[in-house]
Formats: C-alpha cells, structure tokens, sequence
C-alpha cells in the first residue's frame, strides 16, 4: 500500500522534473499536464473527489488545452538553436536545492497533529429522506454555496475581470 | 500518507517551479513553471483539509484553479503581446528596463 502512495508521489514528482528540464516546450506542457492528473489521482487518495474532478476538467482540460494553443500560436524554434544551458541556472539550482532541502528538514518533521485546528466548517447535514447519499461533492456544495458564497461571486468577477485583461493584451492594434 | 510527506510534496512542486521560473529562458516554460507552484500550493491545501477534516481546504483548491484560469489567460496575453513586439518567446530579450 505505502509502495503504491511512493510510486504516486514519485510519478508527480518526475512529471515536475519534466516540466522544468525539457529543451521543448511542448514536452514541458504535456509533462505538466500528465502531473495535473497524477496530482487529481492524489486528491482522489485523499478522499477529495470533486476536487479531483474538478482538477481534472479545469486544469488537465482547460488551462493547459490554452497553453498548448499558446505554444502553437508562437514559433519556438528560434529559441532551440541558441544555448540552453542558461548561466542563471547553476546559481538558481543552488539556491532552490538549499531551500528545499532546509525548508523540507523543518517541515517534514514538524508535528502537524499537533497544530490546532480551525475552527470545523459544519457541513449542515442535508434534508432528510431524500435518500441520497451524502457524497462529498454535495458537502463540498454545502460550504462553497453556504459560507463562502461572496468569495465565490469575488472569483466569478475576477476572472471575468482576468478574460478582459487577456483580451486587451493580445489584440491587435486597429 | 503523512501530512508531512505531503507538504514536503508540496514544497518540491514549488522548488522546482521556482527552478523553472528562474533558470529557464523561454517564456512558456516560465508560465509553466507557475502553474507548477500553483499546484503545489493546491496538494497543500488538500492535505490540511484530510488533517483536520475540514472541507475549507477542498473549497480554497478550487478557488485555487480558477485563480490559476484568470492567471494563465493573462499570461498568455501577455505571451502574445511580447512575440508581436519582439517575435521572441526569449524572455532575455525583453529588457528595455534594464539599467
């Protein structure tokens, strides 16, 4: 069982290690995405399932379906034949390994069952008799719709406020 | 799984996109590399939520990807922008600021 989460783990892991260290970007959007869904796979494990599916349909199947036109609508080639090995990189690879190491050491050993929970999000139980059984998506709909139905407005402006911004940016100029 | 192996999952994620934010040269793969972020900061999140059984981290992921949505579409506006101007994805060549 642990050998199925290290494996899970690893996988998400490699697909990262893909995303940052591949010379074509379209071998780093196709990592990325398969990383999507190994880290939707991980919420699954972790009983998240409507963030899973959601992960899946918005951020496997929509943001990275926009980057990959972005790649396309962009000539990359000309970028390939130059030199990759950036010399940014060996000072950056220092300074992220020590921090991952460092931060890493602190955290994994921190006591996190001992850290003291927020206050609970009472998912109000459902009406009776309906028959349906209490799935995580209608607990998740409970608290969403429920006690963060500004935040959830606040977002449906801002990305309309991010669509508008996007437009502006790459039309042409008339 | 351990909460804290979890985390430790999360800052890798982070790390390497922080990596990729500042080793790599082409602009997409620096955007990339942001959404690298963005999901670690996501498994983050769903891990507090299995360790307090507290549904507020699940609802906070998805805010999180739609946060990343309005992100992306900006970033790849700005992307348009910078290859119509410069016809380069070489983020070395943006650097009228410089100095």
């Amino acid at each position: 069982m642990t050998v199925l989460w290290i494996l899970l783990l690893a996988f998400i892991a490699a697909c990262a290690l893909g995303v940052v260290l591949s010379r074509s970007p379209i071998t780093s959007a196709v990592s990325l995405l398969v990383g999507f869904l190994g880290v939707a796979v991980l919420y699954l494990a972790l009983r998240a399932e409507f963030v899973a599916a959601v992960q899946v349909l918005v951020y496997a199947g929509g943001i990275m379906v926009l980057y990959l036109f972005g790649i396309m609508l962009v000539d990359n080639e000309a970028l390939r034949l130059q030199r990759q090995v950036h010399f940014q990189a060996w000072p950056a690879f220092v300074f992220v390994l020590l921090l991952f190491l460092w931060m890493g050491h602190e955290l994994y050993h921190s006591d996190y069952a001992a850290s003291p929970a927020p206050a609970a999000v009472e998912a109000a139980a459902g009406p009776e008799g309906t028959g349906a059984p209490d799935t995580n998506t209608r607990r998740v709909a409970r608290v969403l719709y429920g006690d963060y139905l500004y935040p959830f407005e606040a977002a449906s402006v801002l990305l309309l406020a991010a669509v508008a911004g996007g437009i502006f940016l790459a039309k042409k100029e008339v | 799984m351990g909460t804290s192996a979890l985390v430790v999952l999360g800052l890798l994620l982070f790390c390497l996109g922080l990596f990729g934010v500042l080793a790599r040269r082409n602009f997409i793969v620096v955007l990339l590399s942001i959404e690298l972020i963005f999901a670690g900061a996501g498994v983050n999140f769903i891990a507090f939520s299995g360790l307090w059984r507290n549904l507020t981290g699940q609802v906070f992921t998805i805010f999180l990807i739609a946060v990343a949505a309005g992100e992306a579409a900006v970033g790849l506006g700005l992307l348009l922008a910078l290859y119509r101007l410069r016809h380069t994805v070489n983020v070395d060549e943006a650097q009228e600021m410089k100095g």
